[in-house]
């Protein structure tokens, strides 16, 4: 894999829908982006987001419903749990914590998907490369 | 990669007698009763040239590697051995068993072998321990952090064995180094047939080894002892450095005086786990036993003991379910049996299968006993209290 993906799991419904608005309306998003669907964020698990790092993710964005609307009611809940479990081992190998990050994407508002891959990227760049090489690179873009 | 004719003769295979021992003891073949298999059936397919039969025989994954059929067969056939060797070549043809846990410790140990790792792995120690880098003794936490964060819903007794074990150094007079970006011991991918992964993990601990000038190396998990004392010097990693085990450190301490313990106010009855690699693979049994009638514990020993002990039923993460809980539930079952009021026992592993095992709802009378780390126990018997407690991290 290359080591600069960023993979985002999705969920089947606002999220992933989200990004297939987002295909619909022609709006660009990076090349870096792997997204992967889900059923449901449920489906999450400590090991398969470890996997992603170990195969060489810049980083993971997990893309739910909006909090409260979760199609099969605790995936999102489930997915936060998850998240705060894989911080406590991205902590222990010496990974930075902001590389793994819970989101949500909204129906209704067909920008929220690529804003929130865009604004993810653009920090994970800043950890990656330092403040200085990332403006340099978005500035060449 | 060694070929099964190698693996045979090395392992002296041949020699098997058809006897059955081994079949009587091995805890598999004893509750797998949906296929029969055996170790002396795996034999017997090996010896007749078949590799694609031994592949995909039950046994073949979730053997626990305990060792009780290689300690009984009267041909010295080495089946621990053979399985391990089998195992690699399995994987060097693209298979592999079950990962359990969502195949977390198979990834984290893989991440751990990456060669630019920066871990931050020593949070648990407490301002009051005294470490030096310089020390001629290390302590080798292993994978004590991780399974802290990996079962933190179940009460682990984790963390606070690496904390025990550094408070009763320190007691002793010692003061260890505890080493920051130490990987784990590549125990499990090893006896997974990951040897690739294993000899990386080997490779990176050496160099650190060597960089401390330490000589010798004291660790609370039976299997980390195991495969740094044997192990590494089989596969050519050569660190020339003495590996004791919690337990043998304790023994050695309580013969000395080093360490003084409470006066026992009330006599509990304890019975104790004998780990695999501890009693049967490194014959460490006594150790455990006169530290624990040290500490003022009165011992009763289950059913099956010592060097005959039973498997708390899963080995490398490799397979776990109804075989694997029926093995557990069944040694709950002797340790309940003893009227002992706690189960101790020397490994961090056999801690979380058979805490794993007591979530069984239905049974729970019949197999809630308290399950304690002997090195916790013994520094709570000189009065150290963990302040932070299983699971607050």
């Amino acid at each position: 894999m290359d080591p600069k993906h960023l993979i985002i799991f999705t969920c089947n419904w606002h999220a992933y829908q989200n990004m297939e608005m987002a295909g619909a309306s022609k709006q660009g998003y990076d090349v870096r982006v792997l997204p992967i669907r889900l059923a449901c964020l449920g489906r999450i698990s400590v090991g398969i987001i470890l996997k992603a790092f170990e195969q060489g993710a810049l980083g993971v964005l997990l893309l739910g419903c909006p909090p409260g609307t979760c199609q099969y009611e605790s995936g999102y809940a489930h997915a936060e749990k998850v998240v705060e479990q894989t911080r406590k081992f991205l902590h222990l190998l010496g990974y930075s914590q902001k590389r793994l990050r819970l989101g949500s994407a909204n129906l209704e508002t067909d920008q929220s998907f690529t804003e929130t891959v865009e604004l993810f990227l653009k920090e994970l760049d800043h950890l990656a490369l330092g403040p200085e090489n990332a403006a340099a690179m978005s500035a060449s873009s | 990669m060694k070929s099964l004719d190698t693996i045979i003769q090395q392992n002296e295979v041949l020699y098997c007698l058809t006897c059955g021992k081994c079949s009587s003891v091995c805890p598999i073949t004893r509750w797998e009763d949906q296929v029969y298999t055996s170790p002396r059936l795996l034999v017997e397919k090996a010896i007749a040239g078949d590799q694609d039969a031994i592949f995909e025989d039950p046994l073949f994954w979730s053997c626990l590697s305990c060792r009780q059929c290689t300690q009984l067969c009267p041909s010295q056939v080495d089946f621990c051995g053979f399985i391990r060797e089998m195992r690699a070549l399995a994987r060097s043809e693209g298979l592999r068993g079950t990962g359990t846990h969502g195949d977390i410790v198979q990834t984290w140990a893989h991440m751990m072998a990456a060669e630019d790792l920066s871990q931050d792995r020593l949070g648990w120690l407490e301002d009051s321990h005294e470490v030096s880098p310089k020390s001629d003794i290390i302590y080798f936490s292993g994978c004590l952090p991780y399974y802290e964060a990996l079962f933190q819903d179940m009460g682990l007794e984790a963390l606070s064995i690496a904390r025990s074990a550094v408070n009763i150094m320190n007691q002793a007079g010692l003061v260890p180094h505890v080493m920051p970006n130490e990987c784990c011991c590549g125990h499990d991918q090893l006896w997974q047939g990951d040897t690739r992964t294993f000899g990386q993990l080997a490779r990176k601990n050496l160099a650190l080894f060597e960089a401390t000038g330490a000589t010798q190396i004291v660790t609370t998990c039976p299997e980390c002892a195991h495969t740094l004392k044997y192990d590494y010097p089989r596969h050519g990693v050569e660190h020339g450095l003495n590996i004791l085990h919690m337990s043998e450190l304790l023994a050695e301490l309580v013969a000395h005086d080093r360490i003084a313990f409470r006066p026992a106010t009330i006599s509990e009855k304890v019975t104790y786990q004998d780990p695999c690699r501890l009693a049967r693979h490194m014959g460490i049994w006594k150790e455990p036993r006169d530290i624990l009638a040290a500490t003022g514990f009165e011992l009763v020993e289950m059913q099956r003991n010592k060097t005959q002990a039973l498997c708390c039923g899963t080995s490398c993460w490799t397979a776990c379910g109804r075989v694997n809980k029926q093995i557990q539930t069944e040694r709950l079952m002797q340790a309940k049996a003893t009227g002992a009021e706690m189960l101790v026992t020397g490994c961090i592993k056999c801690q979380i299968h058979l805490k794993c095992a007591q979530k069984d709802r239905m049974l729970q009378d019949d197999i809630n006993i308290e399950i304690r780390d002997m090195t916790t126990l013994v520094a709570e018997q000189i009065g150290f209290k963990d302040s932070r407690g299983p699971g607050s991290e």
